[in-house]
């Protein structure tokens, strides 16, 4: 919880950093603009044509914009804090948004700041996949079968390992799957798959000498891998006092490219009304939503984040980890709920709020859901070539607005835009609302369909989008 | 081929190179005891160890940061007015009127007398492993490139992509990127030297050096 909670001063009177780029930046700044606050925005020589460098330009005043060399540098953060008079930083998501010792630092320096997402000791206690792990069990949570703690001895997660395999086999899993993966590991980094138990002694000890030359620490993980799954997703948000989260509902993550990135994203979880399952889908939506909450309450989790969910194609849920952040795709958990009947909530602004101390002022009950969301995540990369990123000049960005879509892009469309090679080409997110899974699904082809999007790069080959990927992707939009 | 004394004329007609001397981060600028018209030194020593002048101190979150010219020259312009004043990255504090070294001229002329390998995209480039151990263990004139060859490793975006190499044959006479630095596209990646203009080149670079007078 955040110390002198109630001595911080209204929201008006805080100006608060946004301390990210791109389409986050600018939702954060417009819901500042919406809460009242001031705040000041950053940006890297890099990324001076991106929009929400625009944007500062044109909603902030004085000591609005300021470049920076990076933004993965947090003396340069502090340093425009101080000297703009901020009061709190939003991280937005991606940098510094899980560094529990940033999110410290913040918060115990001479110049105090408010760190707007959960305390840094719930990000430290969460951020740690063991720790979750353990604390899941605890509380009758499920996580992904295997290791709860790093393994140092080969006889142990030879042991480990075989009792993964044999879970698999009760399952009915015709080709059990044990993840090897690096315990200080991260980003995908030192993970190997084993089929075949007989090979896992060589790939543990290669996994641990890769732990040890990179991490300094030969620790491993030892997981099932569970192949045929879906990938879902429960919002949580809590106020500082961290006594009464309520959740903003399900999504469905599943599809993603082939290096495991999320493409597409729905919401609720899974459409039980229109599409047959193998397994009660609204219990499961029940029992991950009850299971989060559980953990939300247990930690005392005091902001917005996710908790992420891998479901078997029998219904079994297992939780992968806790993410302590706003995420990408909050906004389609937004565009589906109401509070007290009322639409257009922004996800970012009660993080804002509630980060500044205000109390939640409404509880699950008055939280309900209309419709269902799709994002889209328009990416410039080639889904035929390993989804490969694309980089160049884009010349041309439209579609057709419409009242049911909600675009968030940094892309400027009154003019042509170079893609940052220092970052990923993300361009927009597309947030269509339909009132079922039909409709959404009709609508999100239709705004695909009228999506122009054009470009080159310095070889002259024409710009390679994800656009198909996601056209044909929204036939099997949860589906399972 | 060049006409090396016609490029040697234009370069003598204009030796100096403006130099930018800026922020590389934010923070409160202090100006050093300096003065527009004063001379710079660049970094010296046997390994350019000593900095060179310092111009102004940067102070970020109660580290001060001097900030040194990086080649010699005179000072002609000085933003005073940014005196204790918080300052973005990339600001710039002063302007120093640098004039050419040997090395800088034979650089320029050889620009000129190289096949140029350009980059591609704007990314980060290194040698794939093979050549950069062939390059440790001698230079980067003992690697022999020809039309096709795997060469570079091209990095941006969490990727990376080899890069092959097309041009004449030739050896690598000059390399224009710095490791973990971004390169624009259509910059010169390195320099290619035919085998058989080998002795050309070691002419113009005798050239220079005897026709190019260092100043102080």
């Amino acid at each position: 919880m955040v110390e002198n909670a109630q001595d911080l001063p209204p929201l008006h009177e805080h100006r608060i950093l946004v301390a990210n780029r791109g389409e986050i930046a600018m939702r954060i700044m417009r819901a500042c603009r919406k809460l009242g606050a001031s705040f000041t925005a950053i940006y890297t020589a890099d990324d001076a044509a991106s929009g929400h460098v625009r944007l500062a330009r044109e909603m902030g005043e004085k000591d609005s914009l300021y470049r920076v060399s990076s933004y993965h540098d947090a003396n340069e953060l502090m340093a425009v804090a101080d000297a703009t008079g901020c009061t709190a930083v939003h991280p937005g998501y991606g940098f510094f948004a899980e560094d529990f010792r940033f999110a410290r630092r913040v918060t115990k320096r001479d110049r105090k700041l408010v760190f707007i997402g959960p305390s840094w000791k719930i990000i430290r206690e969460l951020g740690d996949k063991i720790n979750t792990k353990r604390l899941a069990r605890s509380l009758s949570v499920p996580p992904v079968p295997g290791s709860d703690r790093p393994i140092y001895d080969e006889l142990e997660a030879e042991r480990i390992a075989k009792t993964v395999f044999e879970f698999q086999e009760r399952q009915g899993i015709d080709r059990p799957l044990v993840l090897v993966k690096a315990s200080a590991g991260g980003g995908g980094m030192g993970i190997e798959e084993v089929y075949d138990p007989d090979q896992f002694r060589s790939v543990y000890r290669r996994v641990r000498n890769y732990a040890l030359r990179q991490f300094k620490d030969e620790g491993v993980l030892i997981e099932q891998r569970i192949t045929d799954f879906n990938h879902l997703e429960v919002q949580i948000v809590s106020d500082r006092s961290g006594r009464s989260p309520v959740h903003f509902g399900t999504r469905n993550c599943s599809i993603q490219s082939t290096g495991r990135q999320k493409r597409l994203e729905v919401a609720p979880g899974f459409a039980a009304d229109t599409l047959s399952y193998t397994f009660d889908a609204d219990r499961v939506l029940r029992d991950i939503v009850d299971y989060s909450l559980a953990m939300a309450r247990k930690v005392g989790y005091d902001n917005v984040g996710t908790w992420e969910w891998i479901v078997t194609r029998k219904g079994d849920p297992f939780l992968m980890e806790v993410n302590t952040r706003i995420q990408v795709e909050n906004g389609v958990s937004a565009r589906i709920a109401r509070i007290r009947g009322q639409g257009e909530i922004d996800l970012i602004a009660e993080q804002i709020r509630l980060g500044l101390g205000e109390p939640l002022g409404y509880g699950q009950a008055d939280v309900t859901f209309d419709g269902l969301g799709i994002e889209y995540r328009i990416i410039a990369e080639d889904p035929n070539n390993n989804f490969t990123p694309w980089v160049g000049h884009i010349e041309s960005f439209s579609w057709k607005p419409e009242p049911w879509l909600t675009m968030l892009t940094h892309v400027p469309v009154d003019e042509p835009y170079e893609i940052p090679t220092e970052f990923d080409p993300n361009l927009a997110l597309a947030i269509v609302w339909g009132k079922n899974l039909d409709e959404a699904k009709a609508r999100g082809l239709a705004f695909l369909q009228n999506l122009r999007l054009t470009g080159h790069n310095a070889s002259g080959d024409p710009l390679q989008s994800n656009v198909e990927f996601l056209k044909t992707s929204t036939e099997r939009i949860l589906r399972f | 081929m060049i006409d090396i004394s016609a490029l040697l004329d234009e370069i003598k007609a204009q030796p100096f190179r403006d130099i930018v001397i800026t922020t590389p981060h934010t923070g409160v600028v202090t100006f050093a005891d300096i003065h527009q018209g004063d001379k710079a030194h660049g970094p010296q020593g046997q390994w350019k160890e000593k900095p060179g002048t310092v111009i102004a101190t940067l102070e970020r979150e109660r580290n001060p940061k001097p900030i040194c010219s990086a080649e010699k020259g005179v000072i002609s312009l000085l933003h005073t007015e940014l005196e204790g004043r918080f300052v973005e990255a990339g600001t710039p504090l002063a302007v120093l009127r640098h004039q050419l070294t040997r090395a800088e001229v034979e650089n320029l002329i050889l620009r000129k007398a190289l096949h140029l390998f350009p980059a591609p995209e704007r990314a980060k480039y290194y040698f794939t492993p093979d050549v950069d151990k062939k390059i440790r263990a001698s230079d980067a004139h003992s690697v022999i490139v020809r039309e096709g060859m795997e060469l570079l490793i091209m990095s941006r975006m969490k990727r990376e992509v080899p890069l092959h190499y097309s041009g004449p044959s030739g050896v690598i006479y000059a390399v224009y990127f710095k490791y973990n630095e971004n390169i624009d596209a259509g910059a010169p990646l390195i320099g290619v030297c035919p085998q058989d203009q080998l002795p050309t080149i070691q002419e113009v670079i005798m050239r220079v050096q005897t026709d190019w007078a260092e100043k102080d």
